[in-house]
């Protein structure tokens, strides 16, 4: 068997040596398009173990609203401690989660207050850290919805709060494109992180190309939609109305919903 | 620009969420119109598209990057009724989802970045481009950028004011803030400075260069915001104009009006009533940096008023002159 005779050129290794170029930008984008991807493809509660969802979210919403509301220190290390309470019963992925939000948000608080307190707009450290405990306990109740819903549940929830039909599909049909076209965007900046061999001084220029790619891939996809929509006969109206058996665990939020609102109106005008 | 929940009252968000609800009702009906049903699914993957022009980071002169808001984007894609849907729906998406923007400050976020945002960029965009709108010319793309540049700009004062309302307006009775701590002085610079050297420019390069892609590659893309009429532009510059002394009404009347019904708290709470904090006087004085906007001898609202239409005044002016600059040059030197 002969040898077989490679050319000169393909001897020799190369030394090629691609000179360092700033990508930042697109490792930055990759990050924020892989923090919304993975976002949603959170992994939800079991049912059975949340309550209804239009429950869930409406006691949520009020648990916001009187810990905004209220002036009572009472009242607040109340709704703090069962709002432990209702963290400690999940799982710890989801636990993580609405710890991590609350404490991200009271540290940023507490960053952007710092100056008043120099100033002396707060006469204690106790009226300091109000504003930053509320926005703790209100970050971790919020981060409770995605951490224990999934989008179809949360859909559902706004439904039967009787939200019009049309904002529940432009929400569904949001929730599944920015997936869909978060995907196709992350192929493109790893295809443009690729194919920037050395220096690439265009790159900049290509990251409008890659959004207006995604717009007109985005157009594209509205008009398929739609015909999917005619051809299935789905006119964009939800019919959910199912009767629903309520468990143990939609006694416990309709509890805590009247607990707590009792709770706010006991504590009111005290310190 | 996303405000996190216990930054503003739950009464301030109350009036947020109550003045947006037209703006949707307007918007869900100027779309029905508008749109046919056809593209009912435009909205929803608009709301998914605006949501992800969010997440592209554009590099900055100097190393760092900045990410745009892409409103003045869709505005002038969708149309600025469809833009204030899509990135309401996209901000409903975020402070859900991922926590960003609070859930009882969404009425409020929506003000800022949904209505505001995406109008006065696309009536910008329209006022100064004139008839060279959708021309692809210098003219266009300089009134894209100047258009986005002020939406983002102008919504960023909007949340500067609704902080800096918040300790003149909630307090308890000590003065102590029970929101946002920063008066309207501080807040303006402190929101207004990064926006206008960063975020701006972030939001004026991102917006041209994806319309110059779309122009390029599928020149039909509708890239120009046609059924804008300008007239509304100056009935609501008009109407600012009369509305800027209301910071300075609501905290000439909040002090008095607001302590008196919170002495019970003072009588049980006990602590530091009547300070003053002196820092606040002798602190960083804002007022030396910022023009003082009073005109002596005239009442102060009288005062704020004609600061407002001067500076209305100037913008009209610096804007006229651009255009006959843009006018000239195209009539000495047809377009190379």
């Amino acid at each position: 068997m002969s040898s077989f005779d490679a050319p000169e050129w393909l001897r020799h290794s190369d030394s090629y040596s691609p000179g360092a170029d700033a990508d930042r930008f697109i490792s930055k984008s990759i990050r924020a398009f892989l923090r919304v991807l993975s976002g949603l493809e959170r992994r939800p509660e079991p049912k059975g173990r949340t309550p209804q969802p239009a429950l869930f979210l409406t006691a949520d919403f009020i648990l916001l609203l009187l810990i905004s509301l209220t002036q009572s220190r009472g009242f607040l290390f109340l709704a703090a401690t069962i709002e432990l309470v209702i963290i400690s019963a999940q799982r710890p992925a989801a636990i993580a989660e609405s710890l991590k939000a609350g404490a991200v948000a009271a540290v940023f608080t507490v960053v952007i207050f710092l100056p008043s307190a120099f100033w002396g707009a707060f006469s204690d450290w106790g009226s300091f850290l109000r504003v930053p405990f509320k926005v703790f306990l209100c970050a971790a109740a919020a981060a409770l919805v995605p951490a224990t819903l999934d989008w179809p549940r949360i859909s559902l929830g706004l439904s039967s709060l009787h939200i019009p039909d049309i904002f529940i599909l432009v929400l569904d049909l949001s929730v599944k494109y920015i997936y869909l076209l978060g995907q196709l965007a992350l192929e493109m900046l790893y295809a443009l992180r690729l194919r920037s061999v050395g220096r690439n001084s265009g790159k900049t220029a290509t990251l409008g190309a890659v959004a207006g790619s995604l717009f007109l891939k985005s157009r594209e996809a509205s008009v398929e939609t739609y015909e999917a929509m005619e051809c299935r006969g789905f006119s964009g109206s939800y019919h959910s109305r199912r009767h629903w058996r309520p468990a143990a665990m939609d006694f416990a939020a309709s509890a805590f919903i009247i607990g707590i609102i009792a709770a706010y109106i006991f504590f009111r005008g005290r310190s | 620009m996303h405000i996190p929940d216990n930054y503003l009252s739950p009464s301030t968000c109350a009036v947020m969420g109550a003045a947006m609800l037209p703006v949707w009702g307007l918007a869900i009906r100027h779309v029905k119109q508008e749109i046919s049903k056809a593209k009912l699914p435009l909205l929803g993957i608009g709301a998914a598209f605006s949501f992800l022009v969010m997440m592209f980071n554009v590099p900055l002169p100097g190393g760092t990057t900045g990410h745009a808001v892409g409103g003045t984007l869709i505005a002038v894609l969708l149309g600025p009724w469809s833009a204030a849907l899509a990135v309401s729906v996209a901000l409903l998406i975020q402070a859900l989802l991922f926590g960003d923007g609070g859930i009882l400050a969404f009425g409020a976020n929506c003000f800022n970045m949904a209505f505001v945002l995406p109008f006065v960029g696309c009536y910008m965009y329209k006022l100064i481009a004139g008839k060279a709108a959708g021309s692809g010319k210098g003219r266009d793309y300089a009134a894209l950028a100047l258009g986005s540049y002020s939406g983002i700009n102008v919504a960023a004062l909007c949340a500067a004011v609704e902080f800096g309302i918040q300790p003149a307006l909630f307090h308890d009775a000590a003065g102590q803030p029970l929101y946002c701590p920063y008066p309207l002085p501080v807040s303006i610079p402190a929101m207004l400075i990064p926006h206008l050297l960063v975020a701006g420019v972030v939001e004026a390069l991102f917006t041209v260069a994806i319309v110059a892609f779309l122009r390029r590659v599928e020149p039909a893309a509708g890239v120009h915001a046609a059924e804008i009429k300008t007239k509304p532009i100056f009935i609501l510059m008009a109407v600012l104009i009369a509305l800027t002394p209301l910071g300075l009404l609501a905290s000439g009347t909040a002090w008095g009006e607001w302590g008196a019904d919170e002495i019970g708290a003072v009588e049980s709470g006990g602590r530091a009533l009547g300070y003053v904090p002196s820092g606040m006087e002798h602190g960083f004085d804002f007022r030396a940096l910022m023009p003082d906007y009073s005109v002596n001898g005239l009442p102060d609202a009288v005062g704020y008023i004609l600061s407002a239409v001067a500076g209305a005044a100037i913008l009209v002016i610096v804007f006229k002159l651009i255009a006959l600059a843009k006018q000239d040059r195209t009539g000495r030197a047809p377009a190379v």
